[in-house]
């Protein structure tokens, strides 16, 4: 306090920590280590600056430690002790402490309160632990004598104590380095998903390009690439995160087209947002254009969007080969009331109109 | 035969369109920037212009209207792969006749072109829709109502060609004549031309985001 222990500290070369821990140590023989240490005080003409002091040897510090606890014998010996549970008690508690929490060498609870210091190192670590433990579990001892209904609940308190003290920085730091993996693990699959993306789009388009011959298929491969690099880009809903019709009809449009190797011209006019309702058309509208893909025969084809007021309109139209109305084969049956179902069950309505020899065309209604 | 000319800052989408163009029509110059395409055009008064909507140094509008000034009978069919609605509206407002895809086939390019030659304008599916959506909930003026609205009739035609049919096709499903089909485009052409207003009210404003 008054910079005493820190200038023994410094005389000796050991730390001020165990310095003070003699001087409390000594307190418990009738006051002894108060009178040593005022005395030393007012010996003391300048007090001694906190400077930084080259650690002697740990063999030199072992030997103050034995001779200090020689010292504390002999005075036991001569029959100075006022309670022997008391000073070597005091004792423990007191080395233990310091050899686990000073500053200039930190211990664990530095090391908790600061992970960035380094780890304290093994040996004192565990010396220092056992030291509290001991002293704390003295101490309960003679308490207990008192208290005993307590000693259960103390001893497990006082192990509970210990481990934390004695692994607490590790297991931070092994929450530290958990966290660190994790994030670094997210960002890998970041990565992962990019690259993914980029495999599945962009080189497969540009491999299909490098062994296309006609250049107008090489551009619409292009453009359509642009669209959906665009969208995976900069997000695909324009206002507010709201997903919309056009948006959505346009994807389907992509993925016909990309499954069945057959442009879809897609104009959309006016939008609305995508709901239950909505998303029906959107289902039916996939289905006719797979439809038109497979059993049309044209080479492209038409997907028309209108929000009029409050009507949803969709077209898809094929100039393919169409069929009559009348015959429809079974197959074709099933996939037109399909469409029709998806649709009136939303409260709309589907039109099929098919003319042989000129195309088809599916109109679906929904009102908003 | 028909005097064109290109103008496009792609060179090799442009070398492929002369190529195919090359036999159909009289290609008489080519342009990569927006500089050259004026001067040259003054100089050789094509038939029609075939222009690219996006390039540097001001676009096709720029080309559309300093060409416009000196030459107003050459004609301009405009080509992009542009989805901006508001650029390709800009364009025809500027004085194109037409507006088509680069994905468009070759003989239909060749078509349009004609189509372009003889006075007619020309409307991909595309256009039918920027249209369509331009003209959506605009509140015609006092001044003069007629301009700021699309007929019925002319709506009907434009949803059809948005929805793929040829003019052709177009005329038969509503049981007019092709001439009737042209004259209802050329009409809608005059009011986007015309009209101050249409400020692409649905773009802007009205998207139903319920």
């Amino acid at each position: 306090m008054a910079g005493v222990a820190g200038g023994i500290a410094d005389t000796l070369g050991v730390r001020d920590g165990y310095v003070r821990a003699a001087f409390i140590t000594l307190v418990t023989i009738w006051g002894l280590g108060l009178i040593l240490y005022l005395g030393a005080w007012l010996a003391t003409y300048e007090r001694v600056v906190d400077t930084e002091i080259e650690l002697v040897e740990s063999r030199r510090a072992i030997g103050l430690g034995v001779a200090f606890t020689g010292l504390l014998f002999l005075l036991g010996s001569i029959g100075l002790w006022p309670n022997p549970v008391l000073v070597i008690a005091v004792a423990a508690l007191s080395f233990g402490t310091a050899a686990i929490t000073d500053p200039s060498s930190p211990g664990p609870l530095v090391a908790l309160m600061n992970p960035d210091v380094e780890r304290v190192s093994r040996p004192r670590l565990l010396l220092g632990t056992l030291l509290l433990i001991g002293g704390i579990v003295m101490f309960s001892t003679a308490l207990g004598q008192v208290f005993e209904f307590g000693i259960v609940f103390l001893a497990v308190f006082l192990t509970g104590l210990g481990i934390a003290i004695a692994f607490g920085p590790w297991v931070r730091r092994l929450l530290m380095d958990l966290g660190e993996e994790r994030s670094e693990r997210i960002r890998q699959e970041e990565r992962a998903e990019v690259a993914a993306h980029l495999h599945d789009s962009v080189l497969q388009t540009l491999a299909l390009i490098q062994r296309t011959d006609d250049p107008q298929r090489m551009a619409i491969l292009a453009r359509h690439q642009e669209t959906e690099l665009r969208d995976w880009l900069y997000g695909t809903a324009p206002l507010d995160g709201v997903d919309l019709v056009s948006t959505a009809l346009k994807q389907a449009a992509t993925r016909v087209e990309e499954d069945f190797q057959i442009p879809v011209d897609v104009v959309s006019v006016g939008d609305v947002a995508v709901n239950e309702r909505t998303r029906s058309v959107i289902a039916a509208a996939s289905e006719a254009m797979v439809n038109a893909a497979k059993h049309s025969g044209a080479d492209r084809m038409s997907l028309f969007v209108e929000v009029d007021e409050d009507v949803l309109e969709v077209y898809v139209t094929d100039q393919g080969k169409g069929f009559d109305l009348s015959s429809i084969p079974a197959d074709r049956k099933g996939i037109s009331e399909s469409i029709r179902g998806r649709i009136e069950k939303v409260g709309g309505s589907a039109q099929i109109e098919s003319v042989p020899g000129e195309g088809t065309e599916v109109l679906l209604r929904v009102g908003l | 035969m028909t005097k064109v000319y290109l103008v496009d800052d792609h060179r090799l989408f442009l070398s492929g369109v002369k190529a195919e163009l090359s036999e159909v029509f009289r290609i008489v110059g080519t342009a990569y920037d927006v500089d050259t395409a004026i001067e040259e055009i003054r100089g050789y008064n094509p038939d029609v212009v075939l222009i690219d909507v996006h390039m540097p140094d001001g676009g096709g509008i720029a080309v559309v209207e300093g060409v416009g000034e000196t030459n107003p009978d050459v004609k301009f069919l405009a080509l992009s792969v542009s989805d901006q609605a508001e650029d390709v509206i800009a364009m025809i407002r500027a004085g194109a006749r037409g507006y088509v895809t680069k994905t468009i086939e070759p003989e239909e390019l060749a078509d349009a072109i004609r189509r372009v030659d003889a006075g007619d304008a020309v409307f991909s599916p595309r256009l039918a829709g920027f249209v369509l959506d331009a003209f959506a909930g605009a509140i015609p003026s006092d001044e003069d109502p007629e301009l700021d609205q699309l007929t019925s009739r002319e709506k009907d035609v434009l949803r059809l060609i948005a929805r793929g049919y040829a003019y052709k096709q177009v005329a038969r499903k509503l049981n007019i004549s092709i001439k009737t089909v042209e004259t209802h485009v050329s009409s809608v052409l005059r009011k986007l031309q015309l009209s101050n207003r249409h400020e692409l009210a649905r773009w802007a404003s009205k998207r139903r985001i319920v």
